[in-house]
């Protein structure tokens, strides 16, 4: 099952990492009408504080080992609801603070290494998921067509966590005693960005 | 892979390859999209690099965790930055610690000093030693923060570079196995306190 699964995810990301650069470039001229499709996929791409959560998540999720893979599902899930819910609901000024605080989270309980309880791991993926998808579907252009956005914004997702994933995996695999350290040392990293980065963001909100 | 537990040049190239592969992703997203990235990784690699003062800490800090060993080396480089970060937020909100240049001038001489003597204290007197220096960088970090819409980008070089000097300072601690190594190190450690002197004997003339 948990096999399948990485092997499918595997190759929905191979197949979209060779498509993705090429359909960027042909947005304007070969794929009409699509474009909106590939604006939501790169808008969480080209913004680090998207890029950087996903990227948390999926060492997170690798780390965690096999029972992570359908807590990654129902994080991309969790996208798509989310950023659905931004054309009807009113956007939150400080969900951008939640979406730096979810790389502290993720990348804290990465430099922590203990497993985590299941039901606890797909409250995190749900709530960050949400307001990961609610940001990026707020970035949608006037006028775009958000059944093209939006999946398009699940889609990079889906990508950047199952790559982190599949190389925390085959890293955790192999025997040097170093790489679970690295990999600690890389969620500790990616912790003390979040916090210095809400550090700048409270002195901005405390005038 | 058999052999890379032990094999003192193998965890070197794993080590600088790993810092290559941490840097890389970041440098690549530079380029993509919102010009103002890249300037903001840039400043911030630039800020801990070109201050002599962290840097000589930070370098200080990774030699000493290899002369410690096991543990205190792997508890290093993961605790670190996060204190670090703590203290970057005391700094970026403006809450008052007094001589904090003169801490940090202090850090390199106790640290200088440490390697020196090649000292080894019980691991929680390091690790709270260590954990009070961290505070003190990270706070003269965060003061210096810039209110720009890069912030992100700025951290994201700041950890960065701060780790890559960790790193840097352990490498150099693998020295430690060999006799003559040892020695240089602590020869090392002495030119590390002089600096700390020199610092502190600067900030003190005025």
């Amino acid at each position: 099952m948990s096999r399948h699964f990485r092997q499918a995810a595997g190759r929905a990301a191979c197949v979209a990492a060779t498509l993705l650069p090429a359909a960027a470039a042909h947005a304007h001229s070969a794929a009409k009408g699509i474009g909106d499709f590939y604006a939501g996929a790169l808008h969480p791409l080209t913004s680090l504080e998207h890029l950087l959560a996903f990227l948390a998540f999926g060492i997170l999720a690798g780390q965690q080992g096999q029972k992570a893979e359908p807590v990654l599902a129902a994080f991309c899930l969790a996208l798509l609801i989310g950023a659905t819910a931004s054309l009807w609901m009113p956007g939150l000024p400080w969900l951008a603070l939640v979406n730096i605080g979810s790389s502290v989270a993720f990348g804290g309980l990465i430099a922590a290494a203990r497993p985590l309880p299941q039901p606890f791991f797909y409250a995190l993926a749900v709530l960050f998921g949400f307001s990961h998808g609610f940001a990026n579907g707020e970035g949608m252009a006037e006028g775009g067509k958000p059944y093209l956005f939006i999946p398009g914004i699940a889609l990079a997702g889906l990508v950047v966590t199952a790559y982190g994933l599949i190389t925390t995996d085959w890293l955790l695999r192999r025997k040097a005693g170093w790489i679970r350290i690295a990999v600690r040392v890389a969620g500790s990293w990616i912790a003390a960005i979040g916090i210095l980065v809400l550090a700048v963001a409270g002195r901005t909100l405390s005038g | 892979m058999p052999g890379t537990r032990n094999g003192g040049f193998n965890s070197i190239r794993h080590v600088v390859a790993l810092a290559a592969l941490l840097a890389f992703p970041m440098i690549a997203s530079a380029h993509i999209g919102q010009g103002d990235i890249g300037g903001g990784f840039i400043s911030g690699i630039a800020h801990p690099v070109f201050g002599l003062d962290h840097v000589v800490a930070m370098v200080a800090v990774g030699i000493w965790g290899a002369q410690l060993g096991a543990p205190a080396i792997w508890a290093l480089p993961v605790t670190f930055p996060l204190v670090m970060a703590f203290g970057g937020v005391l700094g970026g909100l403006g809450i008052p610690i007094p001589g904090i240049e003169i801490g940090i001038a202090v850090s390199a001489i106790v640290l200088g000093g440490m390697i020196l003597f090649a000292a080894r204290p019980p691991l929680w007197v390091a690790a709270v030693l260590v954990g009070i220096f961290a505070i003190f960088h990270g706070y003269a970090h965060g003061a210096e923060l810039p209110d720009s819409a890069n912030a992100i980008a700025y951290a994201v070089g700041f950890v960065v570079a701060t780790g890559t000097l960790h790193a840097l300072g352990i490498l150099i601690g693998v020295a430690n196995r060999w006799r003559r190594g040892a020695q240089a190190l602590r020869a090392g450690g002495a030119l590390i306190a002089a600096v700390g002197v020199y610092f502190l004997s600067a900030h003190a003339i005025g």
